[in-house]
């Protein structure tokens, strides 16, 4: 688990797991409504900075803006989605029952209160190196409708197109 | 009106992000940092921008709002839409709070050697001013004139394309330099020969005025870039280019016309 505290938002403790072949993602899924985490399917990831891109937004909007859906959680998935739907957002970066790698952000607790045993699967560092691996990046540059003249080179090109959409949404 | 500027970036940035006020305009405040937002593990050394509108007193509150959002949005939304343009170079977006006027982009650029300051075009040309025709700044120059070609191609429009606002970075490799284009805060879209000649003009007077003995040639060299640009979509391309160039020579002459009577 990786512990990440944005230096804006030092109160706010940030705890972030990586699975990869995880094989229970429909039992997930069945009872995700009483879970309080963001699940995230990995394939719509491709780094560290996507996620927290996406997180700080969250963070931003709900400190001094408003708050757009019902927890931190449910925020942070809007806010890695290009558009202002909420259940879009669920369908494009929640998980499915054939979910392999998987993603659990908790935000606003300390390290010892989370548990994530309730993932069947492998803990995997959350290093850019691995989401890259674990990515989809047809996928990714499908639901940010990036401009089809658009070929990155490299993850972080894709990366940071992805984090001027996360930046920019709904805008 | 600085100091109380200061202490609104200070507050809002918290006691864990240290800003650094480095230039101060019209419209925006530049703040350096050496805190990432949101990433961890960041190299010691770099810093980050922090681009901030402040609210303006003699404007409604109402209106001031909107007006910052507005600009706020409009320049990340182009350095996004630019950064998708292959070819083209400027600063990566990192964060954006279009509602309290804040944009976080990339540092770009280092000193220059001896005491010339900031790399941006301005000064590397001071720097390069006994030695002003080498190779080497013909090549920064023409690629200068690429970044403008492609921007003005693509049909963007810079909007205060200044000498400071072309930032040289060194390649990796360190013997070259690339130019980069920064502030778009009164960038547009158009397509009008208009606004590209204007853009052309204003950076010609740059150049003009302030290296006037090898002004010739430096804009030579950056029209050379430009017209590369054109001149790779063929006859579509050099058509657009000839439009774009009688359109510049039209607004230096009415530049002149202006500057002899008043
Ligand atoms: N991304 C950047 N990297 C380095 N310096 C910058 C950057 N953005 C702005 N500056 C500096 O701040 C000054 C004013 O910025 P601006 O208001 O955007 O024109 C510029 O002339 C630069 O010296």
């Amino acid at each position: 688990m990786t512990t990440v505290i944005l230096p804006q938002f030092e109160g706010t403790e940030i705890n972030i797991a990586l699975y990869e072949n995880v094989k229970n993602s429909k039992e997930i899924r069945a009872k995700i409504a009483d879970l309080p985490y963001a699940l995230i399917d990995a394939k719509a990831i491709i780094s560290g900075e996507q996620l927290l891109s996406a997180i700080h937004r969250a963070l931003i909007e709900v400190n001094y803006n408003k708050m757009r859906t019902k927890s931190l959680h449910s925020e942070c998935l809007l806010c890695l989605s290009p558009t202002s739907n909420i259940g879009d957002a669920f369908k494009k970066f929640g998980i499915l029952d054939n979910s392999t790698s998987i993603i659990a952000v908790h935000i606003g607790a300390k390290k010892e209160e989370i548990n994530y045993d309730f993932i069947q699967g492998t803990c995997i560092e959350f290093t850019d190196e691995n989401l890259g691996r674990l990515a989809d990046k047809d996928y990714i540059s499908k639901i940010y409708k990036l401009e089809k003249t658009f070929r990155p080179e490299t993850n972080s090109d894709l990366s940071r197109a992805v984090v001027d959409a996360i930046l920019l949404r709904g805008l | 009106m600085s100091q109380e500027i200061i202490d609104t970036v200070t507050q809002y940035c918290t006691k864990n992000i240290p800003v650094t006020l480095i230039s101060q305009g019209a419209e925006a405040a530049i703040f350096t940092t050496p805190v990432h937002p949101y990433l961890q593990n960041t190299n010691e050394d770099e810093v980050y921008i922090i681009k901030y509108r402040p609210s303006k007193k003699y404007r409604h509150p109402t209106i001031n709002k909107a007006l910052t959002k507005h600009r706020t949005l409009s320049e990340s939304r182009i350095l996004a839409k630019l950064f998708q343009i292959k070819g083209i170079k400027v600063p990566k977006l990192i964060a954006c709070d279009p509602y309290n006027g804040y944009i976080w982009l990339e540092f770009l650029g280092e000193d220059l050697p001896n005491g010339f300051g900031f790399s941006n075009l301005k000064n590397y040309l001071w720097m390069n001013a006994t030695d002003s025709y080498h190779d080497n700044v013909k090549n920064t120059l023409v690629k200068v004139g690429e970044q403008i070609g492609l921007l003005h191609w693509n049909d963007y429009c810079h909007g205060d394309l200044t000498s400071s606002n072309i930032v040289l970075v060194k390649t990796e490799s360190g013997g070259t330099w690339e130019p980069h284009l920064i502030d778009f805060g009164l960038s547009s879209i158009s397509n009008l020969v208009e606004d590209k000649g204007v853009d052309l003009y204003v950076l010609e007077r740059a150049i003009i005025s302030t290296h006037s003995s090898f002004s010739d040639k430096y804009n030579e060299w950056i029209l050379e870039g430009y017209s590369n640009i054109y001149k790779k979509h063929g006859k579509a391309g050099n058509q657009r280019l000839t439009e774009v160039l009688a359109r510049f020579a039209d607004v230096r002459m009415r530049g002149r016309k202006r500057s002899m009577i008043g």
